[in-house]
């Protein structure tokens, strides 16, 4: 029982030493690029080691979004489900927290107005991810596709907004944007960081993962989940409901990602903006991988990231090196991840199609 | 006669298994050998290396006397050697001549020369007794069809060694019978054949001689005439085996499952169910046997609420539960061994621990309000491992290191912890080997005689004459004839299964 507990210890820390090897090749590989390149080889470890060290601020501002974005992806991975449009779920989610905020009286209580506005972007959020979710469930559409185009339609219904319904009335503000919300629902800064806008949306995230830890492991809900993911059949066959669950995964994770919208809007840039999103949603994917879908992981991974990403644009602003070059770390570790998880269950997903065909004839 | 094949001394290491420890075997020209074993005893093994899938870490292949390296199954068949696999190697929707010359086509100035092919195959037919119409759609044949395309596919190839791997595991019996004349002739042609099954009766029936492999090793060697099957089903198990379990007197009690005029299409929205009514009583196995595909599955899944039936009623204990879940259904007492173990039955990837609850995990006391209570969940898989005899250290290992006796076993452990009054249980035995098989039986008998209800779909017809009270055969998604236990026997059976006829009706002459 005791050797078996030691080994289970020993397998986790090989699988994070693993994770950590990934990111070392990754590194390691943008650097010889910088150095190809001509420019300072150590421009990006520099960076991250900057952001761990004097710039926590920015690295927690970045991190926020991201690790509730690997959250968002790694909830409906449990169940092999596989949702491409957080991003579209960001946007509604930050559409409709700015039409809430900009509809309540600025004269409510704070804690009042924030909690409304969350809760309608987490409903906007889940609302949006039901489409694909139930394409998928009653039509049998590939939820890849489905999630993947509705951000697009996401992200032009921001443009229409920002340009029409929702756009700043002072015509001296020559921009389309909404106005900027009332001060009452803006979702406080963290004092210590000031003045980056670094803000209590991280608590958010930490909550978020020790729900969704204890959902994974300590509920009956999460047993549907883990059954659902691995072999739906069997799931159906001792009576559970998988289309069911797939609904639940979805609106958890459109929920997660509306969240993340509110917390742009109300903490970030305090109105609505069209491009305010540099795609979360796919950072999200790498974060989520890296983390091998374990929400406590995606805490750490999502630090990482966010400290790349926070290292990049202050390596653009002191260096002549473009904050390109992380997305090339970024990339990098995408990639080699893929190549170890991901196609043997794109593999198995094509087995399982062909074997289902066999077996109708 | 020559010899044409010889395996010596032939070992094959995987990482921490010894598939096979020094193995020989040699056939003659014009000798059938049978090779028989459990599964996992390492038949395939030695077969894949002749046949060049892998090759040997030792030992030598030699074919007609000169050693050979077979790197690849083209090396092996332009040695001479074919092979038919149990699961059919043909394009479905290719026409019959088309599949026999693929690979090999004959060829007139750039053009496939036809009638050249099909004159050749048109001798082989005549010669063996093969009698197919080559320009039928593969898909549109029977499964005994499909089979004798695979056997002319490797005469074409000039095979001189031909390998059957369980060439008889998805025939009726009087398929089987043809199969073993067709066998006979090409012995008598010269060929030399390895067949490969786990039924001894065919074996004893049509091999010369014959070689027992258990874990690996062969366990003996010896000319058919001198051996008997109890012999070697205790060569191959390494015990004796007694598959003739002792069971209480038949004494069916009252109706626990009825199905009325039952309804129902196919995953392709064809009829597979058309009309199908019986029962079954507490205390009474029901066999179904029948072909696969002539509607059993649709029926296991309408029973047990997975498959909305189109038409016609399912009553549990004299309640109509067609409408109800499956969940439900199993709360009122249906479990359920499924036909596809590894498809339906279990999760390989989750642990042992997490398919041992399915039935449990959201009722009290192991969960409340939806959180689940870890500690009674460990404690009644631990129990259920130790009851049904599940080898493996602890239950939090995953489920894919078993093996396929013991996953069937966490299946049963599943389903019977249940306490059922109706079980449902299909093919049980598929893919267990012999030791595991006598088990099964002894349990599903103790389930009989304990006062439940079982219905068996089997396409093994030994197993549905071993086990059932009542024996009901389908045929194309009806219930064509109907037999008490020992009234009919196999071959009265395969008639009806084949759709030759019918009880109660006009015979169809085939």
């Amino acid at each position: 029982m005791k050797l078996n507990e030691n080994s289970k210890i020993l397998a986790a820390a090989s699988i994070v030493l693993k994770q950590i090897g990934l990111i070392l090749i990754a590194l390691l590989f943008a650097t010889i690029l910088l150095a190809v390149s001509g420019y300072d080889p150590f421009a990006i470890v520099r960076g991250i080691g900057r952001s761990l060290t004097s710039d926590i601020a920015g690295t927690v501002r970045w991190a926020t979004p991201l690790i509730l974005a690997g959250l968002a992806i790694c909830v409906t991975y449990k169940a092999e489900v596989f949702n491409l449009g957080v991003d579209g779920q960001i946007y509604m989610g930050a559409a409709a927290a700015t039409a809430v905020a900009m509809a309540l009286p600025a004269t409510m209580n704070h804690g009042i107005s924030v909690t409304l506005v969350f809760i309608a972007a987490m409903l906007a959020g889940a609302a949006f991810a039901m489409i694909p979710a139930l394409m998928k469930v009653y039509l049998g559409t590939d939820e890849i596709v489905s999630t993947l185009l509705l951000n697009f339609v996401a992200a032009l219904y921001i443009e229409y907004l920002v340009t029409g319904p929702l756009r700043d009335p002072n015509e001296a503000m020559n921009m389309n944007a909404s106005p900027i919300i009332s001060e009452n629902t803006w979702l406080p800064r963290l004092a210590v960081f000031s003045p980056s806008s670094a803000n209590i949306g991280i608590f958010m995230a930490i909550i978020i993962m020790i729900l969704l830890t204890f959902m994974f492991y300590r509920t009956s809900f999460g047993h549907e989940i883990k059954i659902v993911g691995s072999n739906p059949v069997l799931a159906r066959y001792s009576g559970m409901k998988p289309k069911k669950t797939v609904l639940q995964v979805m609106a958890i994770s459109g929920a997660i990602g509306g969240i993340i919208g509110a917390i742009e809007v109300t903490a970030v840039q305090h109105r609505l903006l069209p491009g305010f999103n540099p795609d979360f949603g796919f950072d999200g994917i790498v974060v989520s991988l890296l983390a091998n879908n374990n929400p406590i992981g995606v805490f750490f991974s999502g630090i990482f990231f966010g400290a790349l990403k926070n290292g990049g644009i202050n390596m653009e602003r002191i260096t002549d090196v473009p904050s390109a070059m992380t997305e090339i770390v970024t990339a990098t570790i995408f990639i080699v991840i893929c190549a170890k998880f991901v196609l043997p269950k794109i593999k198995k997903r094509i087995k399982d199609k062909k074997s289902a065909e066999e077996g109708g004839k | 006669m020559a010899v044409a094949v010889e395996m010596l001394n032939i070992s094959k290491f995987y990482p921490g298994v010894v598939a096979s420890d020094n193995v020989s075997l040699s056939v003659n020209e014009g000798e059938i050998l049978g090779l028989i074993g459990e599964n996992g005893a390492g038949k395939s093994t030695m077969m894949n290396m002749l046949y060049g899938m892998t090759e040997p870490d030792l030992g030598e292949i030699r074919l007609f006397g000169n050693q050979v390296r077979i790197q690849s199954p083209d090396t092996a068949i332009k040695h001479g050697i074919g092979m038919v696999h149990q699961h059919f190697m043909l394009m479905p929707n290719l026409s019959v001549l088309q599949n026999i010359i693929l690979g090999k086509t004959p060829t007139k100035s750039g053009l496939i020369d036809i009638r050249k092919a099909k004159a050749q195959i048109e001798e082989i037919m005549e010669t063996y007794n093969l009698p197919v119409d080559l320009d039928m759609k593969i898909y549109q044949l029977s499964v005994g069809e499909k089979q004798r395309v695979e056997i002319i596919k490797a005469l074409y190839r000039e095979a001189k060694i031909l390998i059957m791997d369980e060439p008889t595991a998805v025939l009726t019996p009087q398929e089987t019978d043809k199969l073993l004349g067709v066998l006979r002739k090409l012995k008598e042609q010269g060929c030399a054949i390895i067949f490969i099954t786990h039924k001894l009766r065919e074996v004893m029936a049509i091999t010369d001689k014959i070689v027992v492999m258990r874990k690996g090793v062969v366990t003996g060697t010896l000319p058919t005439s001198e051996a008997d099957t109890d012999t070697l089903s205790g060569l191959m198990v390494g015990r004796k085996v007694n598959l003739d379990i002792p069971r209480a007197d038949y004494a069916p009690g009252e109706t626990v499952l009825e199905v009325k005029d039952l309804h129902a299409n196919n995953q392709r929205g064809l009829p597979a169910l058309n009309g199908v009514s019986f029962s079954v009583s507490k205390g009474e196995i029901v066999g179904i046997a029948g072909v696969e595909g002539n509607g059993q599955t649709e029926l296991i899944e309408t029973v047990s609420g997975m498959l909305n039936p189109t038409g016609g009623h399912v009553f549990l204990s004299g309640k109509d539960v067609t409408k109800e879940s499956v969940r439900q259904r199993r709360e009122e007492g249906m479990s359920h061994i499924p036909e596809d173990r590894l498809g339906m039955g279990t999760a390989v990837n989750c642990s042992i621990r997490d398919n041992l609850i399915l039935n449990r995990y959201y009722q009290k006391p192991y969960c409340s309000k939806g959180i689940l209570n870890n500690r009674k969940l460990h404690n009644l898989s631990e129990e259920l491992c130790v009851d049904f005899g599940v080898k493996t250290p602890d239950s939090t290992y995953r489920l894919g290191t078993l093996s396929g006796g013991n996953m069937q076993k966490v299946v049963f452990a599943r389903e019977m912890e249940a306490d059922p009054e109706f079980l449902i249980a299909a093919q049980p035995t598929r893919g267990v080997d012999i030791g595991a098989i006598e088990a099964i039986y002894h349990k599903i008998i103790e389930v009989r005689d304990s006062g439940r209800g079982i219905l068996l779909v089997s396409a093994e017809l030994d197993e549905i004459l071993t086990l059932a009270d009542r024996i009901l055969v389908m045929y194309e998604g009806e219930i064509v004839a109907e037999f008490r236990r020992g009234e009919a026997d196999e071959r009265t059976i395969g008639i009806y299964m084949t759709g030759a006829k019918r009880q109660g009706g006009e015979s169809h002459e085939a």
